[in-house]
Protein backbone atom coordinates (compact mmCIF):
# COMPACT_ATOMS: atom_id res chain seq x y z
CA UNK A 1 0.00 0.00 0.00
CA UNK A 2 2.88 2.34 0.85
CA UNK A 3 4.72 1.81 -2.68
CA UNK A 4 1.33 2.43 -4.17
CA UNK A 5 1.41 6.01 -2.42
CA UNK A 6 5.19 6.81 -2.97
CA UNK A 7 4.52 5.62 -6.79
CA UNK A 8 2.00 8.23 -7.33
CA UNK A 9 3.97 10.81 -5.05
CA UNK A 10 6.82 10.28 -7.66
CA UNK A 11 4.87 10.05 -10.67
CA UNK A 12 2.47 13.37 -9.60
CA UNK A 13 5.79 15.26 -8.75
CA UNK A 14 7.44 14.47 -12.69
CA UNK A 15 4.11 15.78 -13.74
CA UNK A 16 5.19 19.46 -12.77
CA UNK A 17 7.59 21.12 -11.15
CA UNK A 18 5.42 22.64 -7.85
CA UNK A 19 4.68 20.80 -5.24
CA UNK A 20 1.39 22.72 -4.68
CA UNK A 21 -1.94 22.29 -2.47
CA UNK A 22 -3.54 20.14 -5.56
CA UNK A 23 -0.77 17.31 -5.36
CA UNK A 24 -1.80 17.26 -1.92
CA UNK A 25 -5.40 16.80 -2.16
CA UNK A 26 -4.82 14.17 -4.89
CA UNK A 27 -3.05 12.07 -2.27
CA UNK A 28 -5.75 12.59 -0.16
CA UNK A 29 -8.22 11.26 -2.33
CA UNK A 30 -6.03 8.05 -2.71
CA UNK A 31 -5.73 7.78 0.42
CA UNK A 32 -9.42 8.15 1.02
CA UNK A 33 -9.96 5.81 -1.46
CA UNK A 34 -7.50 2.93 0.03
CA UNK A 35 -9.78 3.65 3.24
CA UNK A 36 -13.05 2.79 1.20
CA UNK A 37 -11.37 -0.13 0.10
CA UNK A 38 -9.97 -1.80 3.07
CA UNK A 39 -13.12 -0.60 4.74
CA UNK A 40 -15.06 -2.74 2.14
CA UNK A 41 -12.50 -5.70 2.71
CA UNK A 42 -12.70 -6.38 5.97
CA UNK A 43 -16.63 -6.43 6.01
CA UNK A 44 -16.44 -8.89 3.06
CA UNK A 45 -14.34 -10.71 5.37
CA UNK A 46 -16.49 -10.20 8.50
CA UNK A 47 -19.24 -11.79 6.38
CA UNK A 48 -17.23 -14.99 5.71
CA UNK A 49 -15.80 -15.16 9.03
CA UNK A 50 -19.74 -14.46 11.21
CA UNK A 51 -20.96 -16.61 8.20
CA UNK A 52 -18.60 -19.53 8.97
CA UNK A 53 -17.70 -18.99 13.02
CA UNK A 54 -20.96 -16.98 14.38
CA UNK A 55 -21.25 -13.73 14.71
CA UNK A 56 -20.53 -13.96 18.84
CA UNK A 57 -17.66 -15.92 18.85
CA UNK A 58 -15.88 -13.98 15.73
CA UNK A 59 -13.13 -11.18 17.32
CA UNK A 60 -12.26 -8.29 15.76
CA UNK A 61 -8.80 -10.11 16.01
CA UNK A 62 -9.83 -13.25 14.07
CA UNK A 63 -10.83 -10.81 11.28
CA UNK A 64 -7.53 -8.87 11.34
CA UNK A 65 -5.56 -12.07 10.83
CA UNK A 66 -7.69 -13.30 7.97
CA UNK A 67 -7.85 -10.11 6.10
CA UNK A 68 -3.88 -9.46 6.59
CA UNK A 69 -4.22 -6.28 8.16
CA UNK A 70 -3.17 -5.28 11.72
CA UNK A 71 -5.96 -5.48 14.91
CA UNK A 72 -5.05 -1.77 15.01
CA UNK A 73 -6.34 -0.87 10.83
CA UNK A 74 -9.73 -2.42 11.68
CA UNK A 75 -9.91 -0.55 15.10
CA UNK A 76 -9.40 2.13 12.72
CA UNK A 77 -12.17 1.45 10.90
CA UNK A 78 -14.51 -0.36 13.23
CA UNK A 79 -13.61 0.91 17.10
CA UNK A 80 -15.93 -1.66 18.65
CA UNK A 81 -16.92 -5.03 17.83
CA UNK A 82 -20.62 -3.35 17.55
CA UNK A 83 -19.79 -0.91 14.97
CA UNK A 84 -18.34 -4.06 12.80
CA UNK A 85 -21.78 -5.75 13.33
CA UNK A 86 -23.55 -2.89 12.39
CA UNK A 87 -21.81 -2.22 9.15
CA UNK A 88 -21.42 -5.71 8.62
CA UNK A 89 -25.51 -6.15 8.66
CA UNK A 90 -26.35 -2.30 6.65
CA UNK A 91 -24.04 -3.97 4.43
CA UNK A 92 -26.44 -6.64 3.93
CA UNK A 93 -29.19 -5.06 3.64
CA UNK A 94 -28.16 -2.55 0.96
CA UNK A 95 -27.21 -5.43 -0.95
CA UNK A 96 -30.00 -7.51 -0.95
CA UNK A 97 -31.93 -4.32 -0.94
CA UNK A 98 -30.14 -3.59 -4.23
CA UNK A 99 -30.95 -7.48 -5.70
CA UNK A 100 -34.65 -7.07 -5.36
CA UNK A 101 -34.34 -3.81 -7.08
CA UNK A 102 -32.53 -5.43 -9.83
CA UNK A 103 -34.56 -8.22 -10.24
CA UNK A 104 -38.14 -6.99 -9.78
CA UNK A 105 -40.36 -4.27 -10.87
CA UNK A 106 -43.96 -3.01 -10.32
CA UNK A 107 -45.05 -5.69 -12.89
CA UNK A 108 -43.56 -8.55 -11.08
CA UNK A 109 -45.66 -11.30 -9.66
CA UNK A 110 -45.54 -12.18 -5.94
CA UNK A 111 -43.81 -15.11 -7.34
CA UNK A 112 -41.42 -13.31 -8.78
CA UNK A 113 -40.90 -11.12 -5.90
CA UNK A 114 -40.61 -14.18 -3.46
CA UNK A 115 -38.22 -15.78 -5.98
CA UNK A 116 -36.36 -13.11 -5.55
CA UNK A 117 -36.19 -12.65 -1.84
CA UNK A 118 -34.70 -16.13 -1.64
CA UNK A 119 -32.11 -15.28 -4.47
CA UNK A 120 -30.65 -12.97 -2.59
CA UNK A 121 -30.51 -14.77 0.49
CA UNK A 122 -28.81 -17.74 -0.85
CA UNK A 123 -25.72 -15.41 -1.48
CA UNK A 124 -25.74 -14.67 2.39
CA UNK A 125 -27.05 -17.82 3.60
CA UNK A 126 -23.79 -18.97 5.98
CA UNK A 127 -24.28 -14.75 7.34
CA UNK A 128 -28.03 -14.81 7.44
CA UNK A 129 -28.55 -18.16 9.22
CA UNK A 130 -25.92 -16.81 12.22
CA UNK A 131 -28.10 -13.63 12.29
CA UNK A 132 -31.30 -14.90 12.58
CA UNK A 133 -30.30 -17.82 15.09
CA UNK A 134 -27.93 -15.32 17.30
CA UNK A 135 -29.66 -12.40 16.85
CA UNK A 136 -31.38 -12.23 20.43
CA UNK A 137 -28.24 -12.08 21.85
CA UNK A 138 -27.00 -9.05 19.74
CA UNK A 139 -27.08 -5.40 20.80
CA UNK A 140 -30.74 -3.60 20.43
CA UNK A 141 -28.69 -1.84 17.42
CA UNK A 142 -28.52 -4.77 15.47
CA UNK A 143 -32.10 -5.37 16.27
CA UNK A 144 -33.23 -2.04 15.00
CA UNK A 145 -31.31 -2.69 11.53
CA UNK A 146 -32.46 -5.65 10.86
CA UNK A 147 -36.33 -4.98 11.65
CA UNK A 148 -35.68 -2.10 9.23
CA UNK A 149 -34.28 -4.74 6.94
CA UNK A 150 -36.87 -6.91 6.99
CA UNK A 151 -39.65 -3.88 6.28
CA UNK A 152 -38.08 -3.13 3.18
CA UNK A 153 -38.44 -6.50 1.88
CA UNK A 154 -42.08 -6.97 3.35
CA UNK A 155 -42.85 -3.45 1.35
CA UNK A 156 -41.48 -4.99 -1.87
CA UNK A 157 -43.56 -7.96 -1.10
CA UNK A 158 -46.39 -6.32 -0.24
CA UNK A 159 -46.89 -4.11 -3.53
CA UNK A 160 -47.04 -7.57 -5.31
CA UNK A 161 -49.36 -9.20 -3.11
CA UNK A 162 -51.87 -6.23 -3.03
CA UNK A 163 -51.78 -6.63 -6.79
CA UNK A 164 -52.62 -9.99 -6.53
CA UNK A 165 -55.60 -9.59 -4.02
CA UNK A 166 -56.61 -7.09 -6.07
CA UNK A 167 -57.06 -9.15 -9.04
CA UNK A 168 -58.51 -12.06 -6.80
CA UNK A 169 -55.61 -14.69 -7.31
CA UNK A 170 -54.56 -14.85 -3.77
CA UNK A 171 -56.47 -14.96 -0.55
CA UNK A 172 -57.37 -11.50 1.28
CA UNK A 173 -54.32 -11.69 4.14
CA UNK A 174 -53.02 -8.69 6.25
CA UNK A 175 -49.80 -7.48 4.58
CA UNK A 176 -48.27 -8.82 7.60
CA UNK A 177 -49.43 -12.00 7.81
CA UNK A 178 -48.17 -12.89 4.21
CA UNK A 179 -45.02 -11.34 5.31
CA UNK A 180 -44.50 -13.63 8.27
CA UNK A 181 -46.27 -16.55 6.82
CA UNK A 182 -43.03 -16.36 4.27
CA UNK A 183 -40.63 -15.44 6.45
CA UNK A 184 -41.67 -17.91 9.01
CA UNK A 185 -41.55 -20.68 6.57
CA UNK A 186 -38.33 -19.54 5.08
CA UNK A 187 -36.59 -19.10 9.19
CA UNK A 188 -37.61 -22.75 10.17
CA UNK A 189 -35.70 -24.48 7.21
CA UNK A 190 -32.77 -22.03 7.60
CA UNK A 191 -32.24 -21.98 11.33
CA UNK A 192 -33.07 -26.24 11.43
CA UNK A 193 -30.57 -26.27 8.34
CA UNK A 194 -29.04 -29.32 9.53
CA UNK A 195 -31.95 -31.49 9.45
CA UNK A 196 -32.64 -30.40 6.23
CA UNK A 197 -29.76 -30.46 4.58
CA UNK A 198 -26.35 -32.46 5.12
CA UNK A 199 -24.18 -29.90 2.70
CA UNK A 200 -24.54 -26.50 2.89
CA UNK A 201 -27.04 -24.34 1.53
CA UNK A 202 -30.64 -25.41 2.58
CA UNK A 203 -33.00 -22.60 0.30
CA UNK A 204 -31.14 -24.14 -2.82
CA UNK A 205 -32.47 -27.58 -1.98
CA UNK A 206 -35.68 -25.94 -0.62
CA UNK A 207 -36.45 -23.22 -3.02
CA UNK A 208 -38.86 -24.90 -5.23
CA UNK A 209 -40.50 -26.97 -2.94
CA UNK A 210 -41.17 -23.62 -0.28
CA UNK A 211 -42.35 -21.32 -3.01
CA UNK A 212 -44.50 -23.67 -4.28
CA UNK A 213 -46.00 -24.59 -0.99
CA UNK A 214 -46.29 -20.99 -0.24
CA UNK A 215 -48.00 -20.34 -3.78
CA UNK A 216 -50.20 -22.89 -2.92
CA UNK A 217 -51.74 -22.03 0.20
CA UNK A 218 -52.22 -17.99 -0.14
CA UNK A 219 -53.98 -18.70 -4.00
CA UNK A 220 -57.60 -18.55 -3.98
CA UNK B 1 -27.53 6.82 -6.59
CA UNK B 2 -29.09 9.28 -4.23
CA UNK B 3 -30.97 8.47 -1.26
CA UNK B 4 -33.92 9.83 -0.30
CA UNK B 5 -32.66 12.28 2.83
CA UNK B 6 -35.60 11.91 5.18
CA UNK B 7 -35.98 7.80 4.87
CA UNK B 8 -33.09 6.61 3.06
CA UNK B 9 -35.12 5.03 -0.22
CA UNK B 10 -33.04 4.66 -3.13
CA UNK B 11 -34.38 6.98 -5.77
CA UNK B 12 -33.65 5.45 -8.95
CA UNK B 13 -36.13 7.24 -11.41
CA UNK B 14 -38.05 10.06 -11.43
CA UNK B 15 -41.38 8.53 -9.92
CA UNK B 16 -39.16 8.16 -7.15
CA UNK B 17 -38.47 11.49 -6.60
CA UNK B 18 -40.98 14.09 -4.32
CA UNK B 19 -42.82 15.85 -7.22
CA UNK B 20 -41.12 14.00 -9.67
CA UNK B 21 -38.45 16.76 -9.65
CA UNK B 22 -34.55 15.25 -9.95
CA UNK B 23 -33.60 18.44 -7.58
CA UNK B 24 -35.22 17.32 -4.56
CA UNK B 25 -33.62 15.43 -1.99
CA UNK B 26 -36.42 13.77 -0.92
CA UNK B 27 -38.36 10.95 -2.50
CA UNK B 28 -42.68 10.70 -3.22
CA UNK B 29 -43.60 9.35 -0.13
CA UNK B 30 -41.74 11.95 2.54
CA UNK B 31 -43.44 14.34 0.36
CA UNK B 32 -46.44 16.33 1.59
CA UNK B 33 -49.04 17.09 -0.49
CA UNK B 34 -48.22 21.28 -0.93
CA UNK B 35 -44.48 19.37 -1.92
CA UNK B 36 -42.30 20.31 0.63
CA UNK B 37 -40.86 17.56 2.58
CA UNK B 38 -42.23 16.10 5.82
CA UNK B 39 -41.32 16.61 9.58
CA UNK B 40 -39.62 14.90 12.01
CA UNK B 41 -42.55 13.82 14.09
CA UNK B 42 -44.44 13.26 10.96
CA UNK B 43 -42.26 10.94 9.17
CA UNK B 44 -41.37 9.08 12.68
CA UNK B 45 -44.87 8.56 12.70
CA UNK B 46 -45.15 7.15 9.05
CA UNK B 47 -42.08 4.93 9.64
CA UNK B 48 -43.53 3.74 12.59
CA UNK B 49 -46.91 2.86 10.95
CA UNK B 50 -44.78 1.42 8.72
CA UNK B 51 -43.17 -1.20 10.29
CA UNK B 52 -46.51 -2.12 11.80
CA UNK B 53 -48.31 -2.45 8.92
CA UNK B 54 -45.34 -4.64 7.00
CA UNK B 55 -44.42 -6.79 10.04
CA UNK B 56 -47.04 -6.75 12.48
CA UNK B 57 -44.44 -5.56 15.22
CA UNK B 58 -45.16 -3.72 18.54
CA UNK B 59 -45.84 -0.22 18.15
CA UNK B 60 -43.56 0.92 20.74
CA UNK B 61 -40.83 -1.66 19.21
CA UNK B 62 -41.32 -0.05 15.74
CA UNK B 63 -41.19 3.22 17.29
CA UNK B 64 -37.52 2.78 18.41
CA UNK B 65 -36.50 0.98 15.21
CA UNK B 66 -37.61 3.99 13.08
CA UNK B 67 -36.23 6.49 15.79
CA UNK B 68 -32.59 4.59 15.38
CA UNK B 69 -32.71 4.61 11.68
CA UNK B 70 -33.70 7.84 11.41
CA UNK B 71 -30.90 9.14 13.56
CA UNK B 72 -28.62 8.23 10.99
CA UNK B 73 -30.32 10.05 7.94
CA UNK B 74 -29.30 13.31 6.55
CA UNK B 75 -32.46 14.80 6.84
CA UNK B 76 -32.61 14.08 10.99
CA UNK B 77 -28.79 14.36 11.97
CA UNK B 78 -28.21 16.21 15.12
CA UNK B 79 -24.86 17.57 14.61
Amino acid sequence: MTKEISKNIISIKSLSNKSTKGDKVLLETKRQKQKKLTRKHLIEVAIVQFGENGIIATRTADIATVANVSHGTVFAHFPTQEELLISVIEEFGNRISQRLHELINTNSSLFEVLEAHITGLIEFEPFYTRLIIERRLLPESVCNTYIMIQSTISFHISIAAEKEIEQGNIRKIPIHLIYNTWIGLIHYYITNGDLFSHNGSVLKQYRNELLEHYANIISK
Amino acid sequence: MKQCIACGMPMKSVEDFAMGDLEKEYCKYCCRPDGTMQSYEEKLNSLTNFIVKTQGIDEKTANSAAKSMMAKLPAWKTE
